[in-house]
């Protein structure tokens, strides 16, 4: 790890800069010059494991977050960067401390997952902190339950200053006249929703939703094909026999609410 | 338990007749009660000063297996608190028998099972921390799940005694755990933890030495405790409980998952459909070939072949982006719902997958080929890390590790759930009892999965994935139980009367294999120790330093957990010098 | 040692191109939960179906306003918000770069107005949802003509319902809705 020489500041100067604003200044030299090999130490401050061997599907051949320069080291008295998972169990917390002191600064901290970052679906449980802020600073967030090796790259880009951060806080306030939009208003009422449930039913939320929303979209078509060819259409250029059994059942729910396909 | 909470079980549909039998025989004036949750599942309520024995008759007298031991607040229920054990049945007739005692709250004693059934150890430590029931005649009434910083009148799962986010003061600031051991003569102890090698959670090793050779060894886990089963009770419906239970481990999420909502669909009756059934199976298979494949990886990392360690991650990515495909995520596959599941297998996916897994079997078949034909490879894995049959008989572990050591158990076969019962599953079990066996019973099973994942793609049932519009019953309860890749994973719910459970006891499989580890360890020399433990797959905390002991020189080493692994690996310069 | 270099060679590079190539986003992935305030009625279904509470939903009476806030640092991804909203205002996308240097922009909040009670004035219900409420009802087959008179029922608060319905039962000085001045 390549070492710049960092301005020594004078007696007078050191008194009036305070502990705090030498971190940070030192925190910033870190991350701008300390090239492009930084070496991590882990902490598992009890996560369930997700985001520890997230980790380790970064470090293999398909990620390979070596080819940046981040390597993971045995022992903290080596590391630039603390990187810490889980929640901040109780049992964890004096063990993590000994670790974070042990890291020389300047150091940054990741917090990684949803439970290093605000302690996740733990966040208010009697043996948990709630996130590795509640213990030591934290410089860097990476969210994700776990996070894909892909954000974990995202986040080591960020946290090296290689890619700009994407996400922004955001206030949005309800403007006059503000209207919500009725899904597919042509098609009766009762016969949406017994759709949209039939789907779920048989698909689940998410595809259940999109075949819903292709059949009912068949239905509104203002073509001049009956509704019945252009279901059979849609169904041969599918090619699904899954989801053609689907959209049988659709239809069926056409002909007995009284809406002929 | 009034009766107005049974499910009713027709007489000719119940497994496990002949268990209940046979404890009434032995024990004709203590059996209080019998009730049947599911057709596999009864539970029998015994005078408490039978229960030792009663546990014991079913346990070494019927082919029984310690599954779990599950402490309850009943008070509001019936004035009580209760304490259940759990067994799995395996010989003949395969079911589950609990075997239930009522615990007076003024006294808060019940004899403990322990000095007849070894199994039970862990369990009664639990009922402890948990409910500060004392199991009188316990041998270890060490602290097991709470951390040491944990008041000592605070016993989190009773009703009354604290709101789920209160958190105490800490009560000391140094870790007070006594680790014990068998050596005979005074020994060094060399303190391993609590921040692992294998990049797992914490815990903490102490390792009983005499030289090189290990004589005994201790480990202090649970530092990952959260309080999970409390949340379940408080802030969690009974749907969000099915993602809470995806996170209690990182490799097995799912089949916690689905453990989980086997628990409450056997309570109520509720038939999840075929299709849910058979997307559950699938999911259930491709979570056991990452874990594997993890394993496997991990295996050839302690004996220092990290290409083959990469070689094994690069595999194993495809069953990540498997899992990817059919779930929207690479772990935690929030799949299931009470019910059925929320997502289908439509023809994309299904192609996709045939693909993956037509590709993982060549690349794994290549990649053991490499492994077992390495140099070094078989002489560093035989022979290690021998479990003895008779060990694992008292001690109930679970998975690959009790079937490398000749024991037929397999829920998928014994106690078949979700879709496994039309699905032609191997058993994989072999007699060497070390840790090559282990490993080649990993990798059988592989191959197994990928066969059923095919079938069950070539056979999946039409219709729905999901019932809904049930009524919950309040303090029905029953167990939901899956084979993990490292073993049985077993739940116990009981419903609650606010539309929340009563009570959940998520027993992992790790859970079971631990107690056994330090049987494994014992004979063995220090540089085997990473493997060793890595063998049974923990879904366990990790060490930072292994504390060793010398028993004969009498001095303690502290070594950072990177050396012992240093030290596996390469075998030379001992860190002990 | 032949066949694991024969394996190497045969392998390749595997490596992705990420971060210098977009990644090409897997189909249906949990990433991002993507909100379209526009489209939110604050009816709190997702706040209540959220596992972790990421989302959460609060009321400030004397402002008349309703806020909906989502924490990315707690969401576990799981998709529960999507499928439990009734105007698909959240659904989940494929981003994954939400990596931030500041935990404030973990969070991010929609304000909505809250319409008052025709009896007592107090704000007890987002007006897009009681909208909303009404043109479902004209979807379904409520007459145009009547749609005004059911907004008026509808914008009576829980409290002032039951008030009128004991009134009502007890079948004095003729039907509650009268008294707050409703023709039902």
């Amino acid at each position: 790890m390549s070492m710049q020489t960092v301005a020594v500041p004078t007696t007078a100067a050191a008194a009036a800069e305070s502990e705090r604003e030498q971190t940070a200044r030192l925190k910033k030299t870190l991350l701008q010059d300390i090239g492009r090999s930084i070496y991590v130490f882990r902490i598992d401050a009890g996560g369930c494991n997700g985001c520890d061997i997230e980790i380790f599907a970064a470090l293999t051949p398909v990620f390979d977050i070596e080819r940046f320069g981040i390597k993971v080291v045995p022992s903290p008295r080596h590391a630039d960067v603390i990187l810490c998972t889980g929640a901040m169990t109780r049992a964890m917390r004096r063990p993590a401390l000994r670790a974070y002191d042990a890291a020389p600064d300047p150091k940054i901290v990741i917090a990684y997952g949803a439970c290093g970052c605000t302690g996740g679906i733990f966040h208010d449980l009697y043996c948990v902190w709630g996130g590795v802020d509640k213990v030591m600073p934290v410089d860097v967030y990476i969210p994700g339950c776990p996070p894909t090796p892909p954000a974990t790259i995202y986040g080591f880009a960020l946290a090296l200053g290689m890619l700009d951060q994407k996400l922004k806080a955001g206030q949005h306030v309800e403007a006059p006249d503000e209207q919500v939009a009725i899904s597919h208003p042509h098609v009766p009422y009762t016969l949406r929703i017994a759709l949209e449930r039939e789907a779920r039913r048989m698909a689940g939320y998410r595809q259940g939703r999109e075949i819903a929303d292709s059949f009912m979209t068949l239905l509104d078509h203002d073509d001049a094909k009956p509704v019945a060819q252009r279901v059979a259409e849609f169904v041969a250029r599918e090619n699904d026999p899954r989801l053609t059994e689907i959209v049988r059942s659709l239809e069926a729910i056409c002909t007995s609410v009284g809406t002929n396909p | 338990m009034s009766v107005s909470t049974e499910i009713s079980v027709p007489r000719e549909t119940r497994r496990g007749t002949a268990h209940v039998a046979a404890v009434w025989q032995k024990l004709p004036n203590s059996v209080l009660e019998e009730t049947w949750q599911t057709a596999e599942q009864v539970t029998l309520t015994v005078k408490a000063d039978a229960l030792p024995e009663a546990v014991e008759t079913l346990y070494y007298g019927h082919n029984g297996w310690m599954s779990v031991v599950v402490g309850s607040d009943e008070r509001m229920i019936n004035g009580s608190y209760a304490v259940y054990y759990v067994l799995s049945m395996e010989g003949a007739e395969k079911s589950y028998v609990a075997l239930r005692a009522l615990v007076p709250p003024e006294t808060m004693e019940f004899p403990s099972v322990t000095p007849k059934v070894p199994a039970a150890v862990w369990g009664e430590r639990e009922v402890r921390d948990m409910f500060g029931m004392r199991p009188v005649g316990l041998p270890d009434e060490r602290r097991l799940v709470l951390p040491d910083d944990w008041p000592d009148d605070l016993y989190p799962l009773r009703k009354d005694a604290m709101d789920y986010r209160l958190r105490p003061e800490a009560t000391t600031e140094t870790e007070t755990y006594k680790f014990i051991n068998a050596a005979k003569q005074e020994t060094t102890e060399v303190p391993l933890g609590p921040l692992h090698i294998t990049s797992d959670e914490p815990g903490h090793f102490r390792l009983f030495v005499d030289g090189e050779d290990i004589i005994d060894a201790d480990y202090r886990l649970f530092y990952v405790h959260r309080g999970m089963e409390k949340l379940a009770e408080t802030r969690m419906g009974y749907n969000d409980v099915t993602f809470l239970a995806d996170r209690i481990c990182g490799i097995c999420g799912f089949t916690h998952s689905v453990a989980y909502a086997s628990s409450i669909e056997n309570a109520l009756g509720i038939h999840a459909p075929p299709r849910a059934a058979t997307i559950r199976t699938i999911l259930l298979e491709v979570e056991r070939l990452h874990s594997h494949l993890l394993n496997l990886g991990l295996a050839c990392h302690f004996v220092g072949f990290d290409s083959g360690f990469m070689h094994f991650f690069r595999v194993r990515e495809k069953s990540m982006e498997l899992a990817e495909l059919l779930t929207g995520s690479r772990k935690t596959y929030a799949l299931n719902l009470i019910g059925g599941v929320r997502r289908d297998i439509l023809a994309e996916q299904n192609i996709r997958t045939k693909q993956l897994i037509g590709e993982l079997r060549e690349e794994v078949t290549r990649l053991l080929d490499i492994l077992l034909t390495t140099a070094n490879m078989r002489q560093r894995l035989e022979k290690v890390g021998l479990l003895d049959k008779q060990v694992a008989r008292d001690y109930s572990p679970v998975g690959p590790t009790v079937r490398a050591s000749g024991h037929r158990r397999d829920v998928r076969i014994d106690h078949p759930y979700a879709g496994y019962a039309g699905v032609p599953v191997g058993q994989h079990v072999m007699e060497g009892c070390d840790v090559l066996s282990r490993v080649l019973v990993r990798a059988q099973e592989f191959f197994d999965s990928i066969a059923i994942i095919e079938h069950c793609l070539d056979n999946a049932p039409s219709g729905p994935v999901l019932v809904e519009g049930f009524t919950y019953i309040p303090h029905r309860f029953a167990l939901g139980y899956t084979e993990a890749p490292r073993g049985e994973d077993i739940h116990w719910s009981m419903l609650g009367d606010n539309q929340k459970l009563h009570r959940w006891r998520c027993r992992a499989a790790s859970y079971n294999n631990w107690p056994s580890l330090r049987y494994m360890l014992r004979g063995n020399t220090i540089s085997d120790a990473p493997l060793i433990v890595a063998s049974i797959d923990p879904c366990y905390s990790c060490t930072d330093r292994v504390t060793v002991v010398d028993v004969r020189k009498r001095d303690t080493s502290i070594i950072p957990y990177k050396e012992m692994e240093r030290y596996c690996r390469e075998r030379t310069n001992s860190p002990l010098k | 040692m032949y066949k694991l270099l024969k394996e190497a060679f045969r392998t390749g590079n595997v490596t992705v191109r990420y971060p210098f190539a977009p990644l090409p986003a897997a189909p249906n992935f949990r990433g991002k939960p993507h909100y379209e305030p526009e489209q939110c009625i604050a009816c709190a279904a997702c706040t209540i179906a959220c596992p972790a509470n990421a989302l959460t939903m609060s009321n400030d009476v004397a402002a008349g306003t309703r806020t909906w806030e989502i924490c990315f640092g707690r969401c576990v991804f799981c998709g529960r918000c999507e499928e439990v909203c009734p105007t698909q205002a959240i659904v989940l996308s494929p981003e994954f770069e939400m990596a931030v240097l500041d935990r404030a922009d973990l969070y991010q909040t929609a304000e909505f107005t809250l319409a008052s009670c025709r009896n007592c004035a107090t704000p007890f219900a987002p007006r897009k949802e009681i909208d909303y409420v009404v043109a479902l009802l004209v979807n379904a087959g409520l007459p145009e003509a009547d749609a005004e008179r059911r907004r008026a029922m509808l914008e009576v608060c829980p409290a002032c319902k039951r008030h009128s319905e004991v009134v009502r039962e007890a079948g004095s000085s003729g039907s509650g809705w009268h008294q707050i001045g409703v023709t039902p």
